[in-house]
């Protein structure tokens, strides 16, 4: 069996060659993804390790227990612990620490890297015996020594453009502060060269800013050779003062930092992923198309196995097993061309201002069973299929000429199970036309029923194959007979034709119906935002836990050729068990900067214990213009009664309700503060002059954001860009599988109709002649697939738009006809390019292939 | 060509002639002393190298004459076939001369023989060899429509006419019966006015009634429309049809006879094959 099997495999090298590449494809990225997952990790790991190398033990202030947060005063991290620390059996060497973080404006006035406080760390330097801090080895300049200058490390410096003497503007958390730049230091902190930036101060800054004057936020210890870390945790924990300090050994802390920066990076695998998921998704309708192609080619064969006395079983296995050689071949090819894979993926996923570390190759048995698994399970699966169709051949079909056409019952039930399908999926889609938001179950249900549309679209398109080509043979038709042969061509095996449009079918449905949505969300949202907004400038702090300071209030509403400057307080609204953005404003001046549409009440009514709502948030809480609601806001600790005075058009620049700024601030997290100002222009709008004063105003403090509303509007479509490139990726993948089965198809079309090719040489087509037939007929399949695919991806789009359209008042469909345009162009050209070979073939061959009777 | 051949394109008059089916029309092919339709010299065919070298032709040298129906009879293997393919422009030569109409085969290159088939050369297979995806009638015009040529709406009616196809053309193949479809090959191969039909085996997938009629058609075409007719068969009752039988034997013209019947074909033939010139 396993030599039939065999025999079989390398009788149709070509042509299984082709279903080794779709398959290959799949497993590439599935073990290219874990290989470069597990390298990336280990990159980290040893990153994290080494820092901690010669840390035995870090003592931290304790955590103090829940609920008893004002009793922080006490911090007990000081030099006279340290001495203390020093004296205990083991300990080599004391190393305390004054850690926080800061953010940084690169030389060019831009923040650095500025995202997550993590990713911009800051330290004390803090020399040891030899006036040098073992963390830190400086690569250049000196430490710094006073509240007046700094030190980076070098990714830190060649980022920023930083040289030795520049002064750096930075804040912590409050202000904006100039340092000038001392030294450059190298480091190994994980956090530093995933990405973030590093700034060291002397040590009594640090601990001004990060803790208390004398005081520290760790002290790391270094133990002989030999110690064991636990045991020497729990000596240490001895000389503690208990309850305010802890002993954690640096293992601990290793494997905790590396935890963090996995989940940090742990997104960088999920588009591969996805990629991974539709090729194989794609590639499996190859190699059914494939293996059904063989098995309808060896009928007679099989017929002839069968009557000499081989059982269904014995059939069935035989072509499982020629499946299961191939899904192995394919599966090494995939893994070997996976590791290339894993080896560009950081260059393809890092940024400039978001690097990945660099490490070898890790290879792992995940991978390998990984690649093993995939390869050979898919391609098995989908041979299942052909494999039971083969076991149906009766042996009378030996002597049987001509093949059979699937039965009028069997065409009957694809068309009822597809009809039915198409009711479900698109009744699931249409189901959601009236709701009103997109929350978790309305979006399965949206997934579900695309997923059952495109289910529909596969089994249907045997059946769809007929019109739609008679439809697409008008314009074949007009290239004269050669057109008229291949749409005929095309018509002959619906089945087959169908099966292998579907590889294009289903990437241009997803790219089609990506691209509309990605298109009518990014107006939808320019729209919103902009009609939201009166200001001309939003300035804005990074973290919510940070405000903007008065003075810069003050020096922003005195720059020239600004109008009004309106200070606005967010803070959190806890209602029914939902946490709600509120902000405060000033109900004289809110109609100024921001746009509101209210549909019932105003803003003019705003001030303590009464707010106004979005549409959206008072649906949710059910909720009318003097209706109450008790809810909680901000560090307020009680629940209050608030009264509705207004309900408006949901606005971004609102967020889910308005307070009056007092009420708003006296809650807010950093009593006092302000998080937003909204800017109006003399001139009404934004220019470049404008925005450098403004942000002068504000000290080029790197903590806040100066942003005009065409900014505003880039970040709110900011997550559309991942979405694009998601759509090129998967469009771009799904051509490559298309051509890859079409080229398939036809080669075996053309093997098939070698006589008749030859009868067509023989009565005089040319070899163009005989290359344009099976081009078209490509174009043909490949332009049925695009149909198919454009409508359902259209009708798609359409139907989850609604969902959007409750979401997003201002959503309307916007098909973005320039793709649509392209895609339509590119597929059949696809078609086209797919065919070169097997037209190639087919115009090789000779016309005595006619004539010669076999 | 100081005598002036029949263009190979028909001239305007002669088309009208023809479908006239003027039984004297046929005077201007049929004219003896005249450029035949096709015409073998010194031809040679040598398959294989080495010692795995076959000679299937060896030194042809024969005519075909304009409005004659020739049958060419031979055992298998004694190379009918392959000299049918090296005149039809289908197998390329090893060696001699084969002209179609005046023109030499051995000058023209891939696209020139592509179009001389197209253009000069009519076929009726053994096994019919109809497109299925196409229509009786899209078969019938075919060869006029890979040319880019329209038929001719009266010449049309009048082939389908004559093989008795009027009410079958928008069939397929499959919906018809063998004797039909090879009628529909025979309309396909006359309906461009080639200047010769090569016929192999036409009769070969055919019942005797069904065979009989179609070589009827075959005959009609030369008797009437002044076709060139060349078949290729082994069956002395098929043959007999024909004006002159051609006898062929290890690769060589061996005999001829004029106006014959089905019984002296076979003595002839009988007389060949029991010389040890066929294999069965």
């Amino acid at each position: 069996m396993l030599r039939t099997a065999l025999r079989n495999v390398l009788a149709h090298k070509a042509r299984l060659l082709l279903t080794v590449l779709a398959v290959c494809l799949g497993v590439a990225f599935v073990s290219g993804t874990l290989v470069f997952t597990d390298s990336s990790a280990a990159a980290y790991r040893a990153a994290a390790s080494k820092n901690y190398a010669d840390t035995a033990v870090t003592v931290l202030p304790e955590d103090p227990p829940p609920g008893a947060a004002a009793d922080r005063s006490a911090p007990a991290l000081d030099d006279a612990l340290a001495r203390r620390l020093a004296a205990v059996p083991g300990v080599t060497a004391v190393r305390p620490s004054a850690d926080g973080s800061a953010t940084l404006n690169a030389a060019d006035g831009t923040p650095l890297r500025a995202g997550q406080a993590w990713a911009n760390l800051a330290a004390a330097y803090v020399p040891g015996k030899d006036a040098k801090d073992p963390r830190y080895p400086l690569a250049e300049g000196r430490a710094p020594r006073n509240g007046t200058e700094l030190a980076v490390d070098s990714g830190t410096a060649t980022a920023g453009g930083f040289r030795i003497g520049d002064l750096v503007t930075l804040a912590t958390d409050g202000p904006v502060m100039t340092k000038r730049l001392v030294g450059i230091v190298t480091t190994q902190d994980p956090r530093v060269t995933a990405g973030g930036t590093l700034a060291l101060f002397d040590r009594a800054t640090a601990q001004k800013l990060f803790a208390s004057p004398g005081h520290y936020t760790g002290i790391d210890l270094a133990a002989a050779p030999g110690t064991d870390p636990s045991a020497l945790a729990d000596r240490v924990a001895t000389v503690l003062p208990a309850g305010r300090a802890e002993a954690v050994t640096g293992a601990a802390q290793a494997a905790q930092q590396t935890v963090l920066v996995d989940t940090l990076t742990r997104g960088y695998a999920k588009l591969p992923l996805i990629f991974a998921g539709v090729s194989l998704f794609i590639g499996s309708f190859l190699i059914v198309n494939t293996f059904t192609m063989l098995v309808t080619r060896r009928t007679r064969e099989i017929a002839l196995l069968r009557a000499i006395g081989a059982g269904r079983r014995q059939v069935v296995n035989s072509v499982l097993l020629e499946a299961l050689l191939v899904g192995l071949a394919a599966s090494a090819a995939g893994f070997v061309l996976g590791l290339g894979i894993a080896a560009v993926l950081p260059d393809v996923l890092s940024t400039a201002a978001d690097p990945l570390p660099r490490g070898p190759l890790v290879i792992g048995p995940r991978p390998v069973l990984a690649a093993l698994g995939v390869g050979v399970g898919v391609t098995v699966l989908a041979a299942w299929l052909p494999s039971r169709r083969a076991a149906k051949v009766a042996p009378l079909e030996a002597l049987r000429a001509a093949e059979q056409p699937p039965s009028a019952t069997r065409t009957r039930i694809r068309g009822a199970a597809g009809l039915v399908l198409l009711v479900l999926g698109a009744g699931l889609l249409v189901s959601l036309t009236g709701v009103k938001d997109a929350s978790v179950a309305n979006l399965q249900r949206a997934m579900a029923g695309c997923g059952i549309l495109v289910l529909a679209l596969l089994v249907l398109a045997p059946l769809l194959a007929a019109p739609v080509i008679r439809l697409t043979g008008r314009l074949t038709d007009r290239f004269g007979i050669t057109g008229r042969l291949a749409g005929q061509n095309a018509l002959r095996d619906p089945r087959r034709t169908a099966a292998t449009a579907s590889a294009l079918m289903i990437s241009t449905a997803l790219v089609a119906g990506l691209a509309v949505l990605g298109n009518s969300t990014g107006q939808a949202l320019d729209r919103q935002a902009a009609a939201g907004l009166g200001a001309d400038y939003v300035i804005s702090t990074r973290t919510p836990t940070t405000g903007v300071d008065p003075a810069a209030v003050r020096a922003v509403a005195g720059t020239p050729g600004v109008r009004t400057a309106t200070a606005v307080a967010d803070s959190t609204l806890v209602a029914g068990g939902h946490v709600r953005q509120i902000s405060g404003v000033d109900a004289a001046t809110v109609n100024d900067v921001i746009t509101l549409d209210f549909v019932s009440g105003s803003a003019t009514g705003l001030g303590p214990g009464r707010i106004a709502v979005s549409r959206t948030l008072a649906r949710e809480q059910g909720l009318r213009t003097g209706s109450r609601l008790a809810a909680r806001m901000g560090s307020d600790q009680a629940l209050r009664q608030y009264t509705v005075v207004g309900v408006y058009q949901d606005n971004p620049v609102a967020h889910d309700a308005l307070g009056a700024r007092t009420e708003v601030q006296r809650h807010a997290y950093a009593p006092g503060s302000v998080q937003r100002v909204l800017v109006r222009t003399v001139s009404g709008t934004a220019s470049p002059v404008t925005e450098a004063r403004l942000r002068t105003a504000v000290g080029r403090n790197p903590l806040l954001t100066v942003q005009d509303r065409q900014a505003l509007v880039h970040e709110a479509a900011g997550t559309l860009g991942n979405l694009l490139t998601l759509m090129y990726g998967l469009f771009a993948l799904g051509a490559v599988i298309a051509a890859l089965g079409i080229a398939n198809t036809l080669a075996m079309s053309v093997s098939e109709r070698t006589r008749e090719i030859g009868v067509l040489r023989a009565l005089g087509m040319d070899r163009s002649g005989v290359r344009r037939m099976v081009r078209l007929e490509a174009v043909t399949v490949a332009a049925f697939g695009t149909l198919l695919g454009l409508a359902g991806g259209l009708f798609g789009a359409w139907e989850v738009g609604a969902l959007a359209n409750g979401a997003i008042a201002q959503y309307t469909m916007v098909p973005p006809w320039g793709t649509l345009l392209l895609l339509c162009l590119v597929s059949p050209a696809i078609g086209a390019l797919a065919a070169a070979l097997p037209a190639h073939r087919a115009a090789a061959l000779s016309p005595l292939k006619a004539v010669a009777e076999s | 060509m100081p005598p002036t051949p029949p263009a190979p394109q028909p001239s305007p008059s002669l088309r009208s002639s023809r479908s006239s089916r003027l039984p004297g029309a046929t005077g201007v092919a049929g004219a003896s002393g005249a450029e035949p339709a096709a015409r073998a010299a010194g031809l040679t065919k040598v398959y294989g190298t080495g010692d795995h070298q076959v000679t299937a032709l060896d030194e042809v040298t024969v005519e075909f004459a304009r409005g004659r129906f020739t049958a060419v009879m031979g055992p298998s293997g004694s190379g009918k076939s392959t000299l049918m393919h090296c005149m039809a422009g289908l197998d390329p030569v090893t060696s001699g001369s084969v002209r179609i109409g005046g023109v030499e085969l051995a000058s023209l290159n891939e696209r020139a023989l592509t179009r001389l088939r197209r253009d000069k050369v009519g076929f009726v297979f053994q096994g019919f060899n109809l497109l299925p995806t196409l229509t009786a009638a899209e078969n019938i015009v075919l060869p006029l429509r890979l040319a880019g040529r329209k038929p001719e709406a009266a010449w049309l009616a009048a082939v389908t006419g004559t093989v008795g196809l009027a009410d079958r053309l928008g069939h397929r193949p499959a919906e018809l019966s063998g004797g039909q479809q090879q009628r529909v090959a025979v309309a396909r191969a006359l309906l461009s006015r080639p200047e010769i039909v090569f016929a192999d085996e036409p009769t070969g997938n055919l019942d005797s009634r069904t065979g009989a009629e179609v070589l009827g058609f075959l005959r009609d075409s030369v008797r009437e429309l002044g076709q060139t007719v060349v078949m290729v068969t082994h069956d002395p009752v098929a043959a007999a049809h024909a004006d002159r039988v051609v006898f062929l034997a290890d690769g060589r013209v061996v005999d001829e006879l004029h106006e014959p019947a089905a019984d002296a074909v076979l003595a002839r033939m009988l007389r060949f094959e029991s010389r040890g010139g066929g294999h069965r």
